[in-house]
């Protein structure tokens, strides 16, 4: 005990209050000065990656979808709306921001609400969004976005329909899985294994560790998303085949391999059962 | 060195980074990050430009406001310095070149992190003016980059048959040099290889880490 006593007795070293201050100061600045330094930049250089995204985005929609030049894109977004207990679906064509949007709610029950209602004050959380292509009119197909927990952070992916439900291809847009393992998922080989299922298989999709044949992975590696639908043509005996069979997971990334597949599930099981109530509403508009 | 030497000159500060205290091979500093991403020359080549633009920009930086930054902070200083530079580039690659950002994005934010940086603001621009930390940034950084782009073209031809991308070899001679341990080897190898034509043409090989004993 009596070491005890000797360390409180001990002389505590003297703090300068003011050295203190300086050195809190000489910080504070150093930081602010570097936020208004990076804010700058981040108001350059945004815009253009902005611009650079949205290029990429519309090349992945139309890839996917095969979509000739003259066809028309819908973006419709999600919203939740808490403080009214409603889901609104807001639509406008894909980049143009100017546009008026079309706004279409539901309460969680499904009953169709009066968005004419729905005021700028709202709080509105962003629930994801799709894609409603058509052509000269008709119905074209979709692109529906989804993410889902992966190994390391979110993974975020589209999934392009046609009209009869029916995987058109999976593109992954976002992801930070390790490269050379997780990061496989992203690659063509791996999500043209979703191309060519239906609804219903998609629905019981699973992940299996079986090794995969050796011809559906050759023609797999053939796969290129610029045009699926030769793939498809190309390829349509064996897509038959394995279109019953489970996802074959990339060696050392089930967890990647699982968080996709099941993200494509649910995206596609969501999908259907809103567009279902959407069709309708969104028709009434235009 | 200290600071009532007169610092050298620009060729003899570049040729310093490039040879003699190459960050790579010589000072033995951010290996990690140069087995990591140099499994293709591209990407050695992509992360040796950000290394280069941050360490040049954080040094001018540092020969700066180095009478502005109290001594007891300067490390915490230095760093906030340095992910200012990281995160500009992050965000100048991000938006202009978003392919190839994709592939080292995740690798450009860990320069922050890189001991070669900080090491050479603590040691050469908080201690000598403008011109000559420019200099002795640039040489850094452009041994940095030197030095990715050599174990990159080693790694890439042993490892996957290709130089930036043409195939040279149809199959892959040496996968092993693709893996992180293969990484390491081609390290070694090159090093082995600086020391060699070092011994060759009188000087002594390198201690490894020697500046900063």
């Amino acid at each position: 005990m009596s070491d005890l006593v000797n360390i409180e007795g001990a002389p505590r070293p003297k703090i300068d209050r003011r050295e203190i201050v300086r050195v809190a100061i000489n910080l504070a600045v150093i930081c602010a000065v570097t936020a208004v330094v990076l804010g700058g930049v981040y108001l350059v250089t945004e815009r253009v990656a902005q611009a650079a995204r949205l290029a990429r985005e519309k090349q992945a929609i139309s890839g996917m979808l095969a979509l000739p030049p003259g066809a028309s894109v819908l973006e419709v977004s999600q919203f939740l709306v808490p403080d009214k207990a409603e889901v609104l679906y807001r639509a406008r064509p894909y980049g143009d921001e100017k546009a008026t949007p079309r706004d279409v709610a539901f309460s969680f029950t499904g009953q169709p609400r009066d968005a004419a209602a729905a005021a700028a004050s709202e709080r509105l959380v962003p629930l994801g969004r799709l894609f409603v292509a058509s052509v000269n009119g008709s119905l074209a197909g979709f692109v529906v976005e989804g993410d889902t927990r992966g190994y390391k952070a979110v993974i975020r992916f589209f999934v392009a329909l046609d009209s009869a439900f029916v995987v058109q291809g999976v593109k992954v847009i976002q992801h930070e899985e390790d490269p050379g393992l997780g990061a496989e998922v992203a690659t063509g080989w791996f999500q043209a294994q979703f191309v060519g299922r239906d609804a219903a298989e998609i629905a019981n999709l699973d992940v299996t560790k079986d090794p995969m044949p050796e011809d559906w992975r050759a023609a797999l590696r053939t796969y290129a998303t610029e045009t699926p639908g030769e793939w498809r043509e190309q390829n349509a005996g064996l897509i038959r085949r394995e279109r019953d069979r489970p996802i074959y997971a990339v060696t050392g990334a089930t967890i990647s391999s699982r968080a996709l597949t099941r993200g494509v599930r649910t995206t596609v099981d969501h999908f259907r059962r809103r567009w279902a109530l959407l069709a309708t509403r969104l028709g009434e508009s235009s | 060195m200290n600071g009532t030497d007169r610092p050298p000159g620009a060729r003899a500060l570049i040729l310093n980074g490039i040879f003699a205290e190459n960050p790579v091979f010589r000072l033995a500093l951010s290996l990690c990050p140069a087995v990591a991403v140099t499994t293709t020359v591209a990407n050695g080549f992509i992360l040796g430009f950000a290394v280069l633009f941050v360490q040049v920009l954080s040094s001018v930086t540092v020969a700066l406001t180095k009478n502005f930054i109290h001594p007891r902070v300067r490390i915490p200083a230095y760093t906030i310095i340095i992910a200012l530079w990281v995160s500009t580039i992050d965000m100048i690659l991000a938006a202009y070149f978003p392919v190839l950002y994709s592939q080292v994005g995740l690798y450009v934010k860990l320069i922050v992190a890189f001991a070669i940086i900080i090491s050479r603001l603590e040691y050469f621009a908080s201690r000598n003016p403008l011109v000559p930390s420019f200099w002795d940034a640039f040489g850094m950084g452009m041994g940095f980059l030197l030095a990715l782009v050599a174990i990159g073209a080693m790694r890439e031809v042993l490892g996957a048959g290709t130089l930036l991308g043409f195939t040279l070899v149809k199959n892959k001679p040496l996968l092993f040099f693709a893996l992180p341990a293969g990484g390491f080897f081609s390290i070694a190898l090159l090093m082995a290889f600086f020391n060699w034509i070092e011994i060759r043409g009188g000087g002594k090989p390198s201690s490894g880490g020697g500046a900063h004993g």
